[in-house]
Formats: structure tokens, C-alpha cells, sequence
């Protein structure tokens, strides 16, 4: 995948929250079809710099751009990049007051103007494709964790977005259900889909990542292949993060 | 001092001639005070200072003064200016009924603008930064997302309120209105049975409160269906 | 101005006046509410079934009317007491204050029967159960680990309440008392400026209410203050 057009590129990307430095020059590009795993430690600035990619955050210093658009103040860049970006969010973010497919349907309706028709069917096969067609119709609430956060990466995919953002999806759910989102996961990496992923979950990130990132106190720390980070980690902090997450 | 239940059941139907009167001054208002609600409530969270302000003083108003003063302030205390005499609102103004419309309407409005503000900030953040990440513009968000939820969270806090506005409704007795309240002050006055026709007129008034809140209620399980209940 | 300055004095006394029925009505409502809770969590069925009716007769029903029932209703009784032992009596007038306040304090104690109850309820059991668990008494339990967290789950509702009691008190003037709100109308009679009375009686009103409002308020942030910076 090398010497692909890169897609994401971050440079010198800063944030604060008040007096604190959530991102400090955060500079990292993503190339089309690239897997991208981030890692660190709580509070190390792994979401707010994937949050800033679809501008959930504003960043202060610095430049995004992301499939050619660069992210500033103009809301029609904000809104070509939100089109092209899905996201999947750790507590699934499903509207509770929508069944399944409406769910799915919603965007593809209002954004893509879609008829009724066309954004049902798209979401149909987008349910099948996470596994799930038969709870169509039944509200969020009614379904496990894991079936939700299937129902997310589906209804991101309706947008047919061309890069998927995870952040730490699996966190919110019981060690039963992080497979099932793990399986869909990979399945979509498999299918070249560009894919930031916020997580913990080392075996996935080992098996399906291209390059993983470590974060601490709001920088990179480290980028490298996961052969590389896992087997020799060039710094302390990485060291350090490896031996408590893989204690486990 | 014996109650004398004949004359309550007696009362009951000389003091059902002013539920009409009652149930204008309620429905009325209720629609009034709901549409100030809303544009107070878009007033608060526009960010812009000069909408917010306004609003935010009209509430704080209408939150801390009695309903009684406000409505003789709108029915006695407006004539007092020339202008309004002159204007065009004036035969509008000059009805009690009217007054007590827009009193209770401007009193309910202030109270509901809270709660519906109350069910926006309920509404979940993830869900709104969900519909950003799907492309949604801010009323698309508004209108799919925040409303319908904010709705069914203000329900409950609404069904008290219009019960309250009921309530507030017999005042207007104070301004001659003959509402449920206004005729039962008058047979009063002329048999001089206060228990009786009060209490009856206490039993109209908790009976279509009750009415009110099983209908409320009933909106309120339909609106929450998709509220997890047990597994 | 000049007008609104001649009535001072009355303004000042009816101000006082409704002070003192306030603090009347305040005690009156939380000896209400505390027995009405204390009724409505008893496991005697007769007993909390009466606590609940006194809740929904005295929410349900208009202030006014709970009111006109005291104020007209123990005069016809006490005027046919008194005349049972002496029949030339006339007519028992009973004072429009104590009548005011019992009856406002009557209905605040029914809402403040429930924000008692839900205090006493929203105390986490776990806590009870780890207090007998380390073998405190039933009742070191309710006033060692209950009470000092009821009154922090209490302290919003009995804040608005007070509100309630403070606007309630406009009420009164209906039965003659004389407090602002008769001093407005007395004062309009004389001088054909209703709105300035009445914005002044408004304005007295406000002003209380947001001391009222500041005091809870910083009565919150005590009784929060174990929850601040949690970490």
C-alpha cells in the first residue's frame, strides 16, 4: 500500500482544552486503503486527534485535510469531508428513537437525498453484511451491545464513505460481544476499506493493522509496522504501555 | 355544621355551566404558552446574546411572580396607558377573557420554555456528534434527532405543568370570568353553602386533572416505546 | 412616582404581612409534609391511603378553591358553632391570615409529602443495608446515614416549593388580607394607576423570590459539596 496518494495528513496539528494540551504537533498522513491502528494510554489524545479528522473537534493549530478538502471554519469543507468520513463511536451513538433501518436510513435520506426505496435497500445490504437483516425493525435498545455497534459501522457504511474512523469501539462492550465487532471489522479491512481505528485490542491491531501509532500526553510517540512496535518498541513509554496492556 | 352531600350533587351541573369557560381559558392557553415556548427556547439556545437575553428575562419574570398580579397587571394595569386605549389591540385587551389568555399563556410559556430546555439538554451529546459524523446539518440534527427525543424527556414535566395551567385557570374568576370557579362564587353568594358547592366545584376541577394526566400518560408510554424495559 | 412614593408606607406593611405568611405557611407546610410522607410510606394500607388522597385533593384542586373552602367554609361552621351556645350571634368572622396560611400551608405540605417520600426512597438501599450490616440500630440508621443525604435530594423540590408558598401568598388578598397585592387595588382606586401598583407588586414579588431562589441555591452547593472534584 505504500506510495499510495495519502488521504488523511495531519501537520503540526494542535488542541487544547483550556490550559490543557490535549495535541501537541501531531503530524501523521494515511494513505488510501491504509489500516491505521492508534494506541496509548487514557487522557493520551488518541480520540480528540480522531475526532478533529471529521472536525467533532476543532483543532487550534496546524492543518487537516482529508481527501483534499482542508478542514478550516468553512462549513462546506466540514460537510464534504463529514459525506466522505464515517465514524463509529465507543457508546454506538444509535438514535434511540428510530428503529434499525430507519437508523440507516436517516442520512442517506437527508444528505444523500436518497428515495425511501433506494435507502432501504442499501441499508438491507448493509445489515446483511454485518449479519444482523432479521432485527431490521426492532429499536436499539432491543438489541445486545454488540449487535449496536454492528448497526453503527452499518449505518456509517450507508453513507458509502471512503474512509471509516473508529473510536474505541469495542470499549463499551462485554468480552463476549467484542468479537462479533472485531469480525466485522476485519471483514471490512479485508475489502480495502481506509480505516483509523482507536483501540486497545492488540490482537486485532497485529493481525490487520499497517502501521500503528503510539500516543502519550497528546503526541506521537511512535509510529512503525506492528512487527516493529510489538517486537522492539524504539521508546520507554511504549515499553511501558505494551507490558501493562498485554499483562492482561 | 353537616355536609350536605345532596346539595354537592346538586351543585355539580349549575357549576359544569362554566366548564366551557374553563376549558377555552385552558386549551387556549396552553396552546399560547407552547408556542412562546418554543420561540423562547430557540431564543435561549441560539448563542446570540441579544435573543437569549430577552428571553431569559421574560422567564425569570413569569417564573417569579404570582399569576394573580400578572393578570391584573395585563387586564387593570395596561389600560392605564393612552396608547394602548388607542390601539388596535384594544378591543382585544379590553376583554377579560382575553387577558387571562394571554396571562396564563405568558405564565405557562415560561414555565414550559424550562422544561423543553431541560429535554434538549437531556438529549444524549453522542447522538447529535453522531448525526455531525453522518453529514447531518444542525436543523436536520435538530428537527430528526434532538426534538423528537427532548419531546418524550419533557413529557412528564409537562403533563404537571398543564395541570398547573388548569389550576391557574380559576383566577380568572378574579376578573369576572365566569369559569367553573367565577360560578361557584356566585351560587355561594346566594345560598350561602360554601362547603358544598366549593367542594363540588374542587371535584370538577380534580376530575378533568385526572383526565388530563391519564391522557398525558398515555402519550408519554407511546412516545417511550423504544425505552428499554427490562429484557 | 409621586403617587406610587404616598403608599410607601402600605407597600412596607403589606410586604410584612406576606413575610408573615410565608414563615406561617413554610412551617405549616413542612409539618404537613413530613407527616404526609411519614403516612405515605406507613404500611397501614387505611393510613397511606388517606396520606394519597390528601396529596391528590390538595395538588389537584385550584389553590383558590382550597382557599374559599377555609375561608368561607370554617366561618359557616364556626358561626353555627358559636350560635349552638349563643344564638344571637351574627356571624364568626375568621381571620383572613390564619385561614390564608393554613390553607396554603395545607396544599404545599401535600407536594411536599412526595418530595419527602421520594428523598426518603432516593436514599441508595445498598447504603441502608451495608449501615445494618455494620450493625447500626434501625434508628441510628435513618439519622446517622438517611437524613443527612434526604435533605440534600430534597433541597430543590423544597426550594421551588417555597417559591410556590412566596406566590401563593397573592392569594390572599382575594379574601380581603392586606397585603400588596389588596394595597395595589386600593391604592389603583385612589389613584388610576393600576399599572404602577401592580408592576410594584410584581417587582416586591421578584425581588423576594430571587432571594429565595439565591438562598437555595447556595444551600445546593453546601449540601453538594462532598460531590464537587470527585477524583
Amino acid at each position: 500500500m505504500s506510495g499510495a496518494q495519502p488521504v488523511i495528513v495531519l501537520d503540526k496539528v494542535c488542541k487544547n482544552f483550556g490550559a490543557f494540551r490535549a495535541l501537541i504537533n501531531v503530524s501523521l498522513s494515511v494513505s488510501k486503503g491504509e489500516k491505521l491502528v492508534v494506541c496509548g494510554p487514557s487522557g493520551s489524545g488518541k480520540s480528540t486527534m480522531i475526532r478533529c479528522i471529521n472536525r467533532l473537534e476543532e483543532h487550534d493549530g496546524g492543518h487537516i485535510i482529508v481527501n483534499g478538502h482542508e478542514l478550516t471554519k468553512d462549513s462546506r469543507n466540514i460537510d464534504a469531508v463529514r459525506r466522505e468520513v464515517g465514524m463509529v463511536f465507543q457508546n454506538f451513538n444509535l438514535f434511540p428513537h428510530l428503529t434499525v433501518i430507519k437508523n440507516l436510513m436517516l442520512a442517506p435520506r437527508l444528505v444523500r437525498h436518497k428515495n425511501k426505496d433506494e435507502a432501504r435497500a442499501v441499508a438491507m445490504k448493509y445489515l446483511e453484511r454485518v449479519r444482523i437483516p432479521n432485527q431490521a425493525d426492532k429499536y436499539p435498545s432491543q438489541l445486545s451491545g454488540g449487535q449496536q455497534q454492528r448497526v453503527a459501522i452499518a449505518r456509517a457504511l450507508c453513507m458509502n464513505p471512503e474512509i471509516m474512523l473508529f473510536d474505541e469501539p469495542t470499549s463499551a462492550l462485554d468480552p463476549e460481544m467484542i468479537a462479533e465487532v472485531l469480525d466485522v471489522m476485519t471483514d471490512l479491512a479485508r475489502d480495502g476499506m481506509t480505516m483509523v481505528c482507536v483501540t486497545h485490542e492488540m490482537g486485532f491491531a497485529r493481525s490487520v493493522a499497517d502501521k500503528i501509532v503510539f500516543m502519550d500526553a497528546g503526541e506521537i510517540v511512535e509510529a512503525a509496522t506492528p512487527e516493529a512496535f510489538f517486537t522492539k518498541p524504539q521508546t520507554e513509554r511504549a515499553r511501558q504501555f505494551l507490558s501493562q496492556i498485554l499483562a492482561h | 355544621m353537616t355536609l350536605d352531600p345532596q346539595l354537592i350533587l346538586d351543585s355539580l351541573p349549575l357549576i359544569a355551566q362554566g366548564l366551557g369557560i374553563t376549558l377555552k381559558l385552558l386549551l387556549y392557553s396552553a396552546l399560547f404558552g407552547i408556542g412562546l415556548a418554543i420561540i423562547t427556547l430557540v431564543m435561549r439556545i441560539s448563542g446570540r446574546w441579544y435573543l437569549s437575553w430577552p428571553a431569559q428575562v421574560y422567564i425569570y419574570f413569569f417564573r417569579g411572580t404570582p399569576i394573580l398580579v400578572q393578570i391584573f397587571i395585563i387586564y387593570y394595569g395596561l389600560p392605564q396607558f393612552g396608547f394602548i386605549r388607542g390601539s388596535i389591540l384594544w378591543p382585544i385587551l379590553r376583554e377579560p377573557f382575553a387577558c387571562c389568555v394571554i396571562a396564563l399563556g405568558l405564565n405557562s410559556g415560561a414555565y414550559v420554555s424550562e422544561i423543553l430546555r431541560g429535554g434538549v439538554l437531556g438529549v444524549d451529546k453522542g447522538l447529535t456528534e453522531a448525526g455531525k459524523a453522518l453529514g447531518l446539518s444542525s436543523p436536520q440534527r435538530f428537527i430528526y434527532i434532538t426534538a423528537p427525543i427532548a419531546i418524550r424527556l419533557s413529557l412528564p414535566a409537562y403533563s404537571n405543568e398543564f395541570i398547573s395551567t388548569l389550576k391557574a385557570t380559576a383566577l380568572a374568576s378574579t376578573v369576572t370570568l365566569m369559569d367553573v370557579t367565577g360560578v361557584a362564587r356566585t351560587l355561594v353568594s346566594q345560598t350561602y353553602a360554601p362547603y358544598e358547592i366549593f367542594i363540588a366545584a374542587a371535584i370538577l376541577y380534580l376530575a378533568f386533572a385526572w383526565i388530563s394526566y391519564v391522557a398525558l400518560a398515555w402519550l408519554e408510554a407511546r412516545a417511550s416505546r423504544y425505552v428499554k424495559k427490562g429484557n | 412616582m409621586a403617587d406610587l412614593a404616598a403608599w410607601g408606607d402600605d407597600y412596607l406593611l403589606g410586604t410584612l404581612v406576606v413575610l408573615k405568611v410565608f414563615v406561617v405557611a413554610l412551617i405549616m407546610a413542612v409539618i404537613f409534609g413530613l407527616i404526609g410522607a411519614a403516612a405515605r410510606l406507613s404500611r397501614n394500607r387505611i393510613v397511606s391511603g388517606l396520606a394519597k388522597i390528601y396529596v391528590v385533593a390538595f395538588r389537584g384542586a385550584p389553590e383558590i378553591i382550597i382557599l374559599l373552602i377555609f375561608y368561607f367554609g370554617i366561618a359557616v361552621s364556626l358561626t353555627a358553632l358559636v350560635q349552638y351556645f349563643d344564638p344571637a350571634t351574627k356571624f364568626v368572622d375568621i381571620p383572613p391570615f390564619w385561614a390564608g396560611s393554613a390553607a396554603i400551608g395545607l396544599i404545599v405540605g401535600a407536594y411536599m409529602t412526595e418530595t419527602f417520600r421520594g428523598a426518603f426512597l432516593g436514599v441508595d438501599h445498598g447504603q441502608v443495608e451495608s449501615a445494618y450490616a455494620l450493625g447500626l440500630s434501625k434508628f441510628q440508621t435513618f439519622f446517622h446515614v438517611r437524613v443527612p443525604q434526604m435533605w440534600r435530594l430534597a433541597l430543590p423540590n423544597f426550594g421551588n416549593h417555597m417559591l410556590s408558598i412566596m406566590k401563593d401568598t397573592a392569594l390572599i388578598s382575594v379574601i380581603g388580607l392586606e397585603e400588596i397585592t389588596f394595597v395595589a387595588q386600593m391604592a389603583t382606586s385612589v389613584t388610576r394607576q393600576p399599572f404602577t401598583m401592580y408592576m410594584t407588586v410584581a417587582l416586591i414579588y421578584l425581588a423576594i423570590t430571587t432571594l429565595i431562589t439565591f438562598g437555595v441555591a447556595a444551600l445546593e452547593k453546601y449540601a453538594n459539596r462532598h460531590l464537587r472534584g470527585a477524583r
